[in-house]
């Protein structure tokens, strides 16, 4: 009898223990991120309250930079590019104050703030250049014949907003990848590659930067 | 009477083994344990990814703590807060207290100790304001953290 006795005790106590392993309180709290995307554009002139790598934030700025040329009136037409000016100023980047553009060029840069950013594609920068520049007399100039080289002070590499020529449309100026900081500086040319009747040309691009 | 000799093998062996364990650690019955809100929402630290690459994103939420702590009555014990590791990465949590339990802050895949000493009360209510922080870059959507509360009996 005794043999039978010892294995039903120890059955009972495998069954206890069973028991207690089932008892797994917790309490959960669901985490999840808000407002994950985030994009800032500068085009030209920008604002930032503090600098990026100090902890500051973008702000809004309703400025619309002008690039301008004057043409002499022997060149008019003469194919040779007539290098144009930008009158924004703005050459420091606010991604730590540092003098990245030089005078005349315009600064282009940004960020795409977003979680997940193992994969999936950055937000791109489009520009449109649909309207032709127009003078007084209704004369135009079609955008494409504005075009544009891309550097920056002290870098190396290709840049994140290269060289580029207007198509008279919609078309990529360059990408900016998930949290990172995207920054170049354009140097604009006319073209010159038509006679014109004189007057001032004005037209307006506009750019886009869109986040998936 | 070999079974027997077996029988009282296996008791000595049980009494070595108690006798070399300091303390015991059992999960706390905190079931009735009801955070405030359904979801902690965590913002960007820096709205700006920065060149140090913060990344982090952080919220803060309240918790009801309520433990049962009647099978230790009377005894003394160390109460610990756990929050396992999480596929997301690392998750910080800190927290401060109404003075019942212990403020303190943890690593997932640790536990940080709230409460040590006798245990004189069969429930303990107290409330937790927690700070969550974690890395942005690697949370893709919602993600439930499931904390417990063990003690270890001295």
């Amino acid at each position: 009898m005794h043999p039978a006795r010892i294995r039903l005790i120890a059955l009972l106590i495998g069954g206890a223990s069973g028991l207690a392993a089932v008892e797994a309180w917790a309490f959960t709290i669901s985490i999840s991120p808000r407002n994950p995307r985030v994009i800032y554009l500068q085009i030209g002139v920008g604002s930032f309250t503090g600098l990026y790598n100090s902890g500051g934030s973008p702000a809004a700025n309703p400025t619309v930079n002008v690039v301008s040329v004057t043409v002499p009136a022997a060149a008019v037409g003469s194919g040779t590019a007539q290098p144009m000016t930008s009158n924004t100023g703005a050459t420091n980047s606010f991604y730590d104050n540092f003098t990245f553009c030089s005078a005349g060029q315009l600064y282009v840069g940004g960020f795409y703030r977003r979680n997940n950013s193992s994969s999936g594609p950055g937000a791109t920068l489009t520009a449109s250049s649909s309207s032709p520049l127009i003078n007084a007399a209704g004369d135009s100039i079609p955008f494409t014949e504005i075009q544009w080289t891309s550097s920056g002070i002290g870098d190396t590499g290709a840049q994140p907003f290269p060289a580029g020529t207007f198509n008279g449309g919609t078309q990529t100026i360059g990408t900016i990848n998930r949290n990172q900081w995207a920054e170049s500086c354009h140097s604009f040319s006319y073209r010159n590659t038509a006679v014109v009747p004189a007057g001032t040309f004005t037209g307006t691009v506009t750019y886009t930067l869109t986040a998936p | 009477m070999r079974p027997r000799f077996l029988f009282v093998a296996g008791v000595l062996a049980w009494a070595s083994f108690a006798g070399t364990v300091e303390a015991t650690t059992f999960r706390v019955d905190d079931s009735a344990t009801i955070p405030h809100e359904s979801s902690a929402t965590l913002r960007w630290r820096q709205i700006a990814p920065s060149r140090g690459g913060d990344n982090t994103i952080e919220g803060s939420t309240t918790v009801q703590v309520r433990l049962n702590l009647a099978p230790w009555l009377n005894r003394s014990g160390r109460v610990f807060l756990v929050l396992p590791e999480q596929p997301i990465g690392p998750v910080r949590v800190s927290w401060t207290t109404q003075g019942r339990l212990l403020p303190g802050q943890l690593v997932s895949g640790q536990r940080a100790l709230v409460q040590a000493g006798p245990i004189t009360s069969p429930v303990l209510d107290e409330t937790l304001i927690l700070k969550i922080e974690t890395d942005g870059t690697r949370m893709s959507s919602a993600v439930r953290l499931n904390f417990h509360f063990e003690i270890d009996i001295d």
